[in-house]
């Protein structure tokens, strides 16, 4: 029987730094400040502009070895009490599976750019994570391959999270639109050819028969 | 032969032509077939599809009542259950599978979640199914009890008991 080899180490958890150290090692390369509102745990906030350089770090470095993002978390401080600065914060809750550490890097945001960058090239789990913060917060995260919305339909307008969003303001929607795109570009990636794409998207219920794309390459059998 | 839950005929000169066939109203008799065969498609998004799956199973067993062949097409069924939350993204798929079913058709709205929207008073839930296409029966309950189930059906079978196959049932949805 094969079995996949998985990137999940071998052998019982090692102990790993404790967070004091953690922020030893980090702050040798980085300027990174403690969150005194963290408890519990480690938060880092850091620079926007250095987060692909810190993120990379915490991946690679043996030490550290933060190899799981667990999540892309959006914050509006916006009447949050006692808060000053930014509105807005990203937060990146990452997880050792080397080591029995944890560790949260958090990068203010400022609300005219509202724009952070995108991480999804060293954390592929990013990709969607990030999708559902500019979703519900409308983060922006530059050089996102496809920001598009995640949770809420195509035709909603706003970023409900959004403290100033009356959260029970509804949306309804039309129609849906064909959500086929990330399926589309995988069977491109392996070599397939997309012939036709019957109608066009614009008007088109995604429950028509005929709208759904015919593969005319994907052969019987093929595992997609 | 006799048939248990076919209405009496109204009076009429009875003539004695055996026991080769019986008389009744059409509509009792068509009813009768609808009623006891219901044959649900169930819409489950949530967990009062566990319930409903616990209904059509041998302790509730809604065979008992005719509705036990569940369907997954819309075209071979004629009664949706809508158990648990639908959000305004899924609402266009909700109405056009209901839309692809034949007529006759009828629809539970099983669980706080689709009669109501449940406590979930948010950006995202549709309020309540009825929004979105007609509802014949609601059940409440946070999931409903199997019983709450098979309490709908037998409520539904006492309203296509008072149809009539002269009416057109399709409201404008």
């Amino acid at each position: 029987m094969m079995v996949k080899k998985s990137n999940v180490p071998d052998g019982p958890m090692l102990p790993g730094l404790s967070l004091d150290q953690i922020v030893t090692v980090l702050a040798e390369k980085f300027t990174v400040v403690r969150d005194a509102s963290d408890q519990w745990g480690l938060t880092l906030v850091a620079p926007a502009e250095k987060l692909r350089d810190i993120m990379r770090f915490l991946r690679d470095e043996p030490t550290l070895q933060f190899a799981m993002l667990l999540d892309v978390v959006g914050v509006d401080y916006l009447a949050y009490p006692g808060h000053r600065g930014e509105r807005y914060a990203v937060l990146y809750p990452m997880k050792s599976l080397t080591f029995r550490h944890r560790v949260t890097i958090k990068v203010t945001v400022d609300e005219d750019a509202c724009v952070v960058p995108s991480i999804h090239e060293l954390f592929r789990s990013a990709d969607w994570a990030e999708r559902e913060t500019w979703d519900q917060y409308g983060i922006i995260f530059a050089g996102h391959p496809n920001l598009k919305r995640l949770l809420n339909h195509h035709e909603f307008v706003g970023h409900p999270l959004r403290k100033d969003y009356p959260c029970q303001k509804r949306q309804k929607l039309s129609i849906n639109d064909q959500m086929l795109d990330q399926l589309e570009a995988r069977l491109r990636a392996r070599g397939y050819t997309i012939l036709d794409h019957g109608e066009s998207h614009a008007g088109t219920p995604i429950t028509d028969a005929s709208s759904v794309p015919s593969l005319g390459t994907v052969k019987a059998g093929d595992k997609l | 032969m006799t048939y248990k839950n076919v209405p009496a005929a109204p009076a009429a000169p009875e003539i004695d032509l055996g026991s080769s066939f019986v008389t009744t109203r059409l509509d009792a008799v068509v009813n009768w077939g609808r009623r006891n065969s219901l044959w649900p498609f169930p819409f489950g998004t949530a967990c009062c599809a566990i319930e409903f799956m616990g209904v059509v199973s041998s302790v509730f067993d809604v065979s008992r009542f005719g509705a036990e062949l569940v369907r997954f097409s819309p075209r071979q069924a004629d009664l949706m259950i809508i158990a648990g939350t639908v959000t305004y993204k899924q609402a266009p798929v909700l109405r056009r599978i209901y839309e692809q079913m034949c007529e006759p058709r009828w629809v539970i709205a099983a669980g706080a979640c689709a009669s109501s929207g449940g406590f979930y008073d948010c950006y995202c839930t549709v309020p309540g199914v009825d929004e979105i296409i007609p509802v014949d029966i609601y059940i409440a309950g946070c999931p409903p009890r199997p019983e709450a189930f098979l309490e709908a059906i037998v409520q539904l079978q006492n309203k296509i008991d008072k149809e009539s196959i002269r009416e057109q049932k399709t409201v404008g949805i």
